[in-house]
């Protein structure tokens, strides 16, 4: 389903993408993503396609708004009955709620439920309205960390399941790890579309490798051409040897993995050795990561054996080392 | 625990003030010749029956009211806003001089409506315009406040689930502000039931509890006053004060 939207208020914004199965639009907060799906539910004046001119009620979205907002004076049965009618509401509204796995629990209200039920309750109730897109904002914000991952692939599953294109906002690159196809949004412009993998592999540029939560992603100014090429990082205050076809004098951003910085032992130090400080080591499940201090700037390098205050040297191979034009 | 006992003895002291009006009653009914004038049954009829006209009249027209002050922001808010509080300020006894001389009979209102058969001066429509215009500004603020509490995002959902903003109003804003409409009906039932200068002026008859109280004190003095009064409690408190717990119990 193609989104082609125009915003002139409060904000002015313009998103054209297309969207297929589970589609997540990432940038950062105040890029107005919140403001084109309340467009995209009549619920905000725009213009565009689809559903261009008609009121939110004659629009055939399913829009779950940042929390699950479920009616407090309704049981969770009432809450997914609201969108339906007719004698059987109840029977279908248990059958909506067996579906998201939470039939038992359809006399409670609201306030009984957590975070992840509501959103499931609140999931059903917008599938009950048969709509032929969803519209998710931020759905990871009220979900605890425990969880997290674990209702959110149930939720892509069941999206998956309905068959129905569902296009979620949010600023969480792990959300945006589980779709189909990513859109990003940097300056209140789509920067970049396409799927996980191809994104991840070649981001257009340094906000979106920002976006998809890459660490150090840094600015810099290259000098020199091609052969002896320099990319100068004024926060570290060194330089690093780099190979790119970008031109003298080129502000970049630029990225060097934490699995590929080495650390340099015995005597002979290469030319472009930058030393740094161990400030702080991070274990957790995804790897150990150490949190270096080189200048004013902070890199995290994969160094599995390392101390706090610890002064290491380290080699930034060039091989690893991606510019985009800043 | 010092400063709380302090909050309780001020708590306290708040209380006794507001009881000591009604320990007088108390004590100044004379209970061994506690008897009725004649008139105040009527009274009492014409004041709940009335009363209970003019509460249907607000909550129709202020809710509607109050519930588009609370969703919408327009340019001039603060003309409506004076108008509301100006409602508020005027004693009754120069608002009912003013509804005398719109709606009297030499008014330019009030001789258009007896043309039509509307007689606005001493008559029942009268007795309830008086406490329409009496107790409509505190139920329409009151009523606003519950609106504004009701979370739009909600309505909104509403909406995008496929209902009509009609159905949406009755099916998720109003059993949403149901509390405070509640609070707000109370606050004007005991407004337009304990209306006197308003009253007075352009609805002397037929007579009221409140102007019943008055012609009493005058006619035959303070042994008419209390029993008349002690039946108005009776029969004025029991709505707000079921509306009021029923409140309380439902945010307990």
């Amino acid at each position: 389903m193609r989104i082609d939207y125009r915003i002139a208020r409060p904000i002015e914004l313009s998103a054209s993408f297309e969207v297929e199965g589970f589609t997540v639009l990432l940038g950062a907060s105040g890029e107005g993503k919140s403001l084109l799906l309340r467009a995209i539910a009549g619920l905000l004046p725009a213009q565009g396609e689809p559903y261009g001119g008609l009121p939110p009620q004659r629009r055939a979205v399913g829009y779950l708004p940042q929390g699950p907002a479920l009616f407090p004076h309704l049981r969770a049965w009432q809450n997914v009955a609201f969108a339906l009618s007719g004698p059987h509401r109840r029977d279908e509204a248990m059958a909506w709620l067996q579906r998201v796995g939470l039939v038992d629990l359809a006399e409670r209200w609201p306030a009984q439920l957590s975070g992840g039920q509501q959103q499931r309750v609140a999931l059903a109730r917008a599938l009950a309205r048969r709509p032929q897109l969803l519209l998710l904002d931020e759905p990871t914000s009220a979900l605890d960390p425990a969880t997290r991952d674990d209702v959110l692939a149930e939720l892509v599953a069941e999206v998956h399941a309905v068959g129905i294109p569902a296009l979620a906002v949010s600023h969480d690159p792990a959300l945006a790890a589980m779709a189909d196809r990513l859109v990003l949004m940097h300056g209140r412009r789509i920067v970049q579309t396409g799927r996980p993998l191809d994104v991840h592999a070649h981001p257009a540029s340094g906000a979106v490798a920002r976006l998809l939560g890459l660490r150090n992603v840094f600015c810099g100014r290259l000098t020199g051409t091609a052969g002896s090429q320099h990319l100068i990082w004024p926060e570290a205050g060194v330089s690093l040897l780099v190979k790119t076809t970008l031109a003298d004098g080129t502000a970049v951003d630029w990225h060097v993995a934490p699995e590929a910085i080495r650390l340099q032992h015995g005597g002979t130090v290469p030319a472009d050795t930058i030393v740094a400080g161990v400030e702080l080591p991070q274990r957790s499940a995804y790897g150990q990561y150490a949190g270096l201090r080189c200048g004013q700037a902070r890199l995290w390098a994969d160094l599995p054996s390392c101390h706090a205050a610890e002064t290491v040297r380290l080699s930034l191979p060039w091989s690893s080392i991606r510019c985009w034009p800043a | 625990m010092s400063r709380s006992r302090f909050a309780a003895g001020l708590a306290a002291l708040a209380l006794l003030l507001l009881a000591t009006p009604f320990a007088g009653l108390v004590l100044a009914t004379d209970w061994r010749h506690f008897g009725f004038a004649h008139g105040d049954g009527g009274a009492v009829a014409v004041s709940l029956g009335l009363s209970l006209v003019a509460l249907l009249l607000i909550v129709a027209l202020g809710t509607p009211l109050a519930w588009w002050l609370a969703r919408h922001r327009v340019r001039g808010q603060w003309l409506i806003d004076a108008l509301l509080l100006l409602a508020l300020l005027t004693p009754p006894l120069a608002m009912g001089l003013l509804l005398a001389a719109m709606y009297g009979p030499y008014g330019p209102a009030g001789s258009l409506l007896e043309r039509a058969g509307l007689v606005l001066t001493n008559s029942a429509p009268a007795f309830v315009m008086a406490q329409l215009y009496a107790a409509l500004p505190y139920y329409v603020l009151a009523a606003r406040a519950a609106f504004e509490g009701v979370p739009r995002e909600l309505e909104q959902i509403a909406l995008t689930l496929g209902h009509s903003p009609a159905r949406c109003f009755f099916r998720v804003s109003l059993p949403l502000a149901k509390l405070g409409l509640a609070a707000a009906v109370a606050l004007a039932w005991v407004r337009a039931l304990g209306e006197f200068g308003v009253v007075l002026i352009v609805a002397y008859y037929p007579q009221g509890i409140p102007v019943k109280l008055w012609t009493n004190l005058q006619d035959i003095g303070l042994s008419a006053v209390y029993p008349l009064l002690w039946v108005f409690f009776l029969v004025a408190l029991p709505l707000p004060l079921a509306l009021g717990l029923a409140v309380r119990r439902r945010l307990a």
